[in-house]
């Protein structure tokens, strides 16, 4: 699902640093310049967060499939999707995820949303299951125009 | 009321850099303020359920005003009026919904020009001149100081029954303001010492007031096959808003939004012009009999209006409902194009919309209803919300779940997953509005785009930010700008502006633009991030201030580039 569109087409830095805290403006521009060089970060929690347990580990790598962030089998059905994207929602959302990971819980959600958005359209999540098949590792989150999330594995994004 | 804790706590623009950090050792369960054109409601999670406060008159529904009638300004919170004729001699300032945040070329404020207090336009794009009649004097006043008066004694109110301190707000707002507007509520707030946890557009709090009695009627937790898809309506005196929500296992996620500044105000005005002869607008008499007209319309097919104007001018009329109906076909046109383009928006079949909600003072008229039922092809309208408590239950239970409050039953497993009511982009191929961030995109949201120079060696670029539908920039909301610097040189089309547009959820955006060039995996110069907005008034000047100045030698377009 890797649109010619530019939207699907996000540099390293933005993404890659997702704790934007907008409490603390020197940690904040200390995240954007250095890990630049490094496209291979993934998505982080922070991990001092006393709530980190509640997200399961393998949410925030970036090698995750879709099914992966959803926690939901190959081939679950949509309303099997459905009901686990609500669930992720009422436990990563930053409304609910509690003000100590807020930014994190942000990520993490939009991650969620994005799979969600992928999986519960039937057209996209066929297109997606192909190309899954064909790649020997699982692509990561990476939908046409659902925003930043492209995996930092795939090795177009060192073009950048 | 002498001496009111009338304290500006904060003048900063941006109260909203705290808005995530509340103590979480003593979580203070916020409260819900639906802040009415006409009235106001205050509610509060007591622990097993919303609770609506009432003032010392017993009212939940408090009147929207301030009258300056004395040295010290008193809200209609405290004040009880002799009559209701006297919130029309001038000396009251109400409608202050409708001002906020406008500059004197809106028609909104236009229209507002022949209320009892002075609303002055110079029609130069500046904010309007508003002032109250007191003793025979205009005192000027603003919008946001009416407003912040008003939070002050419905704080203080809380406060007194509450017996605790009351800080943390949860507020409802129409779904057509622009964030310039938004940060002017939230600087009304800040001047009475609300601390704004959220500002929610108002369907979407009834929203959350439907998830909730949906979780209770149905026991199935997860909502596995259980999804409700709902279109909600709000009519109130100053905005029409429409929403629809999907909802299973209390999590309710908005599909779509739309709005406009339409509602009984524009119904009520077009009404008197047709039952008054020209210049008698200004009439309170004349208001308050068109007012009372109105709701008699409801049900009834024809009223008698009797008003004296004074001099000898007698207004006697019968008005029927058709009548009325075609002086206001406009209005309702305008309510129809909501629903529909909500329900195009959302991408759902008026068939699978499992409940239509109807709330607001407007709701109750009976054209209004049945362009809601034949547009929906419902026969009823949704009976579970009372139309004028709803939005503020709606509030309220978003400022226990936001303050973290667990009930153990169940009653506050809720969540409103939010969709941005407007696009936020920016002005690039000449003065197209490019968005980055489209409407009805989920919140939190982070979305991206690249752009390019126009010129060959171009070392700088503006980017300018705007927000709403248009399609050229002049149509949209002028929220802010800022100048990226140290481009290297490079033939036109080479260098890649990365502009990437963060809301988070408590709806703040930030904008972050970065230069890269080829062969480089870092930016050349330092990210820029700006909180937006950054303009503060006279915003239709500065885009013309920097088209004056700049043209289009710091212009970009949008790149194309084969991925």
């Amino acid at each position: 699902m890797l649109s010619s569109s530019p939207s699907s087409f996000t540099h390293p830095f933005l993404s890659s640093s997702p704790p934007l805290s907008p409490l603390s403006p020197p940690s904040r521009m200390a995240r954007i310049s250095p890990p630049l060089v490094s496209a291979s970060c993934s998505y982080t929690c922070a991990e001092d967060s006393p709530r980190l347990h509640q997200i399961p580990r393998r949410l925030t790598t970036a090698t995750a499939s879709l099914y992966d962030v959803l926690e939901v089998p190959l081939g679950a059905t949509s309303q099997d999707i459905k009901s686990a994207y609500r669930r992720l929602a009422r436990i990563c959302h930053p409304d609910v995820a509690g003000t100590d990971r807020t930014n994190s819980s942000a990520d993490e959600f939009m991650r969620i949303h994005a799979a969600y958005c992928t999986l519960s359209d039937p057209e996209k999540r066929s297109v997606y299951d192909r190309r899954m098949l064909r790649r020997s590792r699982p692509l990561s989150v990476s939908t046409s125009g659902l925003g930043s999330y492209v995996g930092r594995n795939w090795e177009t994004d060192q073009c950048w | 009321m002498a001496e009111q804790a009338y304290t500006v706590a904060s003048d900063s623009e941006n109260t909203g850099e705290e808005k995530s950090s509340s103590s979480p050792s003593l979580p203070e369960i916020a409260v819900g303020i639906d802040i009415g054109t006409s009235q106001c409601s205050i509610a509060v999670w007591n622990g097993s359920q919303v609770h609506i406060l009432r003032n010392t008159r017993n009212q939940k529904l408090i009147k929207s005003f301030v009258t300056f009638k004395d040295e010290v300004p008193a809200g209609g919170v405290s004040n009880q009026l002799a009559h209701e004729q006297e919130m029309l001699t001038g000396a009251a300032v109400f409608n202050m919904k409708r001002l906020i945040g406008r500059v004197d070329t809106d028609p909104v404020v236009h229209a507002s020009k022949n209320l009892p207090f002075l609303v002055q336009t110079l029609d130069i794009g500046v904010r309007p001149f508003i002032a109250a009649l007191v003793n025979n004097a205009w005192r000027s006043t603003t919008p946001e100081e009416v407003l912040a008066i008003f939070l002050v004694e419905l704080r203080l109110m809380a406060e007194a029954q509450l017996k605790r301190p009351v800080r943390n707000v949860v507020l409802t707002v129409p779904v057509s303001f622009s964030r310039f507007q938004l940060t002017r509520i939230e600087r009304a707030c800040a001047m009475a010492g609300l601390h704004v946890l959220r500002l929610m557009p108002e369907p979407t709090a009834v929203a959350l007031l439907y998830a909730q009695q949906q979780q209770m009627t149905t026991h199935d937790n997860m909502g596995s096959g259980s999804e409700r898809l709902a279109l909600i309506f709000n009519l109130g005196a100053g905005y029409c808003d429409v929403a629809v929500t999907a909802t299973a296992g209390g999590v309710s996620q908005i599909k779509a939004l739309a709005g406009s500044p339409t509602g009984g105000e524009d119904i009520l005005q077009n009404t008197m012009r047709h039952i008054a002869p020209p210049g008698a607008e200004a009439s309170g008499l004349l208001r308050v009999a068109t007012q009372d007209a109105i709701h008699r319309l409801s049900d009834q097919d024809n009223v008698q209006i009797e008003v004296d104007l004074g001099n000898g001018n007698k207004i006697s009329k019968v008005l029927d409902r058709v009548e009325f109906e075609d002086v206001n076909q406009k209005v309702f046109e305008e309510c129809e194009r909501l629903v529909v383009q909500c329900l195009r928006d959302a991408k759902v079949e008026v068939g699978d919309i499992d409940d239509v909600i109807m709330v607001g003072g407007c709701s109750y008229i009976p054209k209004v209803r049945n362009i809601l039922k034949n547009v929906c092809k419902k026969d009823e309208i949704y009976k579970g919300v009372n139309p004028l408590e709803a939005a503020v239950r709606g509030a309220a239970l978003e400022g226990a779940v936001t303050s973290g409050i667990h009930d153990p039953f169940g009653s506050l497993d809720l969540l409103t997953i939010q969709a941005t009511p407007l696009a936020v982009g920016i002005r690039a191929n000449g003065n197209r509005f490019i968005p980055v961030i489209p409407r009805n995109t989920m919140v939190p949201a982070r979305k991206d785009l690249f752009f390019t120079t126009v010129q060959d060696n171009q070392k700088e670029a503006l980017i300018i930010i705007y927000e709403g539908e248009g399609e050229t920039v002049e149509e949209n909301h002028l929220l802010g700008y800022f100048k990226i610097v140290g481009i290297p040189p490079a033939p036109k089309g080479v260098p890649a502006i990365n502009v990437c547009m963060d809301i988070d959820a408590s709806n703040a955006l930030r904008v972050f633009a970065a230069v890269l060039m080829p062969g480089s995996s870092s930016p050349v110069v330092p990210v820029i991030e700006v909180r937006m907005p950054t303009v503060d008034d006279g915003h239709g000047w500065c885009a013309q201030a920097l088209n004056v100045k700049y043209g289009s030698t710091l212009d970009l377009i949008t790149l194309q580039r084969k991925m």
